[in-house]
């Protein structure tokens, strides 16, 4: 090579090592900082969140209930309760108030959260004198006021902490003596909110038992047509269909299986790429990971119903566009699964693996894959039992196989064979669900 | 020239800024049996974790047979790597894995890429591997399942797995830690036995002073990442004792 062309490359390289190296110094740093911001900042937005929840949720309970549309009607909306902005200011207040005072005065939700509380400065004991806490009280304001600038300038010792001579220190587990639950602040806070949750939910989702009770003969001929299935057509396909209920069955089992087994094999090799401990050993090797579990996230968030909608349309309705449903959703439900795996081995085999002179592929193989095969294994069979069933859904909305029969024999009231379906395939999963409980028993 | 020689070694953990090394430094000739002693957490795994780069040290310079290894591209330390064989605590093999397969893991530094990925280790290799299990008296496990032996046999597959590297030097990380004593006598033969018989220089952590006298030829003392002794086996008297382990320690004898 040229001389001047070597001497440029090692230039550069000594000059992007250095940079890579001051950005991964800023980003040790940054997270320092945000160790030490998190138990104050993040847990004060926590609990003030979960006071003006609270506020809020039961505003809202006592408005449902009084309001008029307690029974559905599609043409009322749902409307939240509104308030004037006056009544926000004094909601704003209030809950501040709320907020600052279980902080000073007790374990707050978030404080417990975080895994901290105050203890006096100096390490004197555990138990903060009762002046101290209102100094902390009053003091938390003026933070507070500032925007927590006091946090945000000096968050290992912030100001309004050094003035009450309190510090925020880690709980210790076990330490403090037993007290029932209905005497700290946090699991109080914690108990409160889990009921008006509870009757939160019970208003949104308008619950009525007396329904349950009252209608039960109105899905008559349904209750009829599930008790006497009909299996006339489970080999000849009914008049109206392509498939017999046997063919659509052995659809959905092939799509189940095509997905997870092209899944996991796309699976397998980005696994190794989401896992912190093989991947995230340097800034690139975070990028790497953070990306990896991203996809992960994102795609195992997006169900594969709405995948099997687009692929209806995209390849036209059928099997194909449910094969492709189930393989996405596979690919992130089993990359994550197995990522986790990857990270779970003992480190020990790959410490030595590596020792020996071996690069990162052959620590793989070598000391890895042994640990995590079985584990993955099993996986991939469960994963096939959660695809045929998904297969059914999937089918509803245009995937074809079983779901698209139950879908269509639904739609025309043929209960008698919607019954057939439903039993069909709940003995099949039953089936398979015992076949890889058995299989899976003995390869873990 | 010493066969590896450590220069002002500090090692500081990011997390928690612990100091685990403070300016280490010491030379070891070729073909000598260093034991290192000191409490839990004096800093012994880190120093030998920092010969073979499995830590990275923070300053100082780690020089083997002339050559700097903190200086290494990963290239370079890989192919160093091989001639450092290294022997763990919890002996580090794959459970699930054959012993032969285990034993293999210590050529990998040697084999091209492509042999490990499909498992397709030379035959030579395998040879090799055949005499290193009869060295260590474990043939007839060859195709055992690692987790079906007692824990003095997993280690002499460690052992065996180092061997295959044909080391020059060999780490030790407190290799019979996890055994009785009878068993621990008979693995640090075999340690003894690579070090007279094959010339291989050995470091090695020992948590007993009996053992480290017993098998060294040279001891050095850490306490705290500092060294605070550094000599023959016979030259640690009680005060010296005193000094390594703290006041209320007891002597204790591995027979």
């Amino acid at each position: 090579m040229k001389e001047w062309l070597f001497l440029v490359r090692r230039r550069f390289r000594s000059w992007a090592t250095s940079l890579l190296t001051w950005l991964h110094g800023a980003y040790v740093a940054f997270s320092q900082w945000v160790r030490l911001v998190r138990p104050r900042l993040i847990s004060f937005l926590f609990d003030w969140i979960a006071w003006v929840y609270l506020l809020y949720a039961g505003f809202s309970v006592h408005h449902i209930r009084t309001s008029p549309t307690l029974i559905w009607r599609p043409e009322e909306k749902f409307v939240l309760p509104e308030l004037s902005p006056t009544g926000w200011i004094v909601v704003l207040l209030v809950t501040i108030e709320l907020a600052l005072f279980v902080r000073s005065f007790g374990v707050s939700l978030g404080q417990r959260a975080f895994g901290v509380s105050l203890a006096p400065a100096g390490g004197s004991g555990t138990r903060v004198a009762f002046p101290r806490r209102v100094l902390h009280f009053l003091a938390s304001h003026l933070a507070l006021a500032s925007l927590g600038l006091p946090v945000l300038v000096n968050p290992e010792r912030p100001w309004h902490e050094r003035v009450a001579g309190v510090v925020l220190v880690p709980r210790a587990r076990g330490a403090s003596r037993y007290r029932p639950w209905w005497t700290s602040a946090y699991a109080l806070t914690a108990a409160v909110l889990i009921g008006v949750t509870v009757a939160l939910g019970w208003a949104v989702t308008d619950i009525q038992l007396g329904a349950l009770v009252r209608d039960v003969g109105k899905p008559a001929r349904l209750w009829r047509g599930l008790s006497r299935p009909d299996l006339s057509y489970f080999f000849t396909p009914h008049p109206m269909e392509t498939d017999s209920i046997f063919g659509a069955l052995v659809k959905s089992l092939f799509m189940a299986l095509l997905a997870t087994v092209l899944g996991a094999a796309i699976a397998f090799p980005l696994s190794f790429l989401g896992a912190r401990n093989i991947t995230a050993t340097g800034p690139v090797g975070r990028l790497v990971y953070a990306l990896t579990r991203g996809f992960f996230n994102v795609f195992r968030s997006i169900e594969s119903i709405f995948w099997a909608s687009i692929f209806a349309i995209w390849v036209g309705f059928g099997a194909f566009a449910g094969t492709i449903a189930l393989f996405l959703h596979t690919i992130a439900a089993l990359g994550k699964l197995y990522s986790e795996q990857v990270e779970h081995i003992d480190p020990g085999p790959v410490e030595a693996a590596t020792a020996a002179g071996g690069n990162r592929l052959q620590v793989i193989k070598q000391a890895v894959i042994p640990q995590v095969l079985p584990p993955f294994l099993a996986f991939t069979l469960y994963r096939w039992d959660i695809n045929l069933r998904m297969a059914t859904v999937v089918g509803f909305v245009g995937g074809g196989g079983i779901g698209l029969l139950l879908k269509n024999f639904k739609d025309g009231g043929e209960w008698t064979q919607v019954g057939a379906v439903i039993v069909t395939f709940a003995v099949t999963v039953w089936l398979l669900d015992f076949v890889s409980g058995w299989v899976r028993e003995r390869i873990v | 020239m010493a066969h590896l020689v450590i220069e002002s070694l500090t090692k500081i953990y990011e997390r928690g800024k612990v100091r685990a090394l403070t300016d280490v430094s010491f030379e070891v000739e070729r073909g000598e049996f260093l034991v290192l002693i000191g409490l839990s957490g004096s800093g012994k795994s880190t120093l030998l974790r920092c010969v073979n780069r499995l830590v990275e040290p923070t300053t100082g310079r780690v020089v083997l047979d002339g050559v700097d290894v903190t200086r290494l591209s990963p290239r370079a330390l890989r192919r160093t790597r091989r001639k450092i064989g290294m022997v763990f605590q919890q002996f580090n093999l794959v459970k699930r894995s054959s012993v032969l397969a285990n034993v293999l893991t210590g050529r990998l530094g040697y084999v091209p890429t492509w042999r490990a990925l499909l498992g397709r280790f030379p035959k030579e290799d395998l040879e090799r591997a055949r005499r290193a299990l009869s060295r260590v008296g474990l043939l007839e496990k060859m195709y055992a399942r690692a987790d079906e032996l007692s824990g003095g046999q997993q280690q002499r597959v460690g052992i065996a797995r180092a061997l295959m590297q044909e080391p020059e030097l060999l780490l030790a990380d407190e290799p019979v830690s996890a055994l009785d004593p009878a068993t621990s006598h008979s693995i640090m033969q075999y340690l003894e036995q690579m070090n007279r018989e094959d010339g291989v220089t050995v470091l090695a952590s020992l948590h007993f002073l009996s053992l480290a006298r017993r098998y060294g030829t040279r001891i050095i003392a850490l306490k705290d990442g500092r060294i605070v002794f550094d000599g023959p086996p016979g030259a640690i008297d009680n005060a010296k004792f005193k000094e390594i382990y703290g006041e209320d320690a007891e002597e204790v004898e591995v027979r």
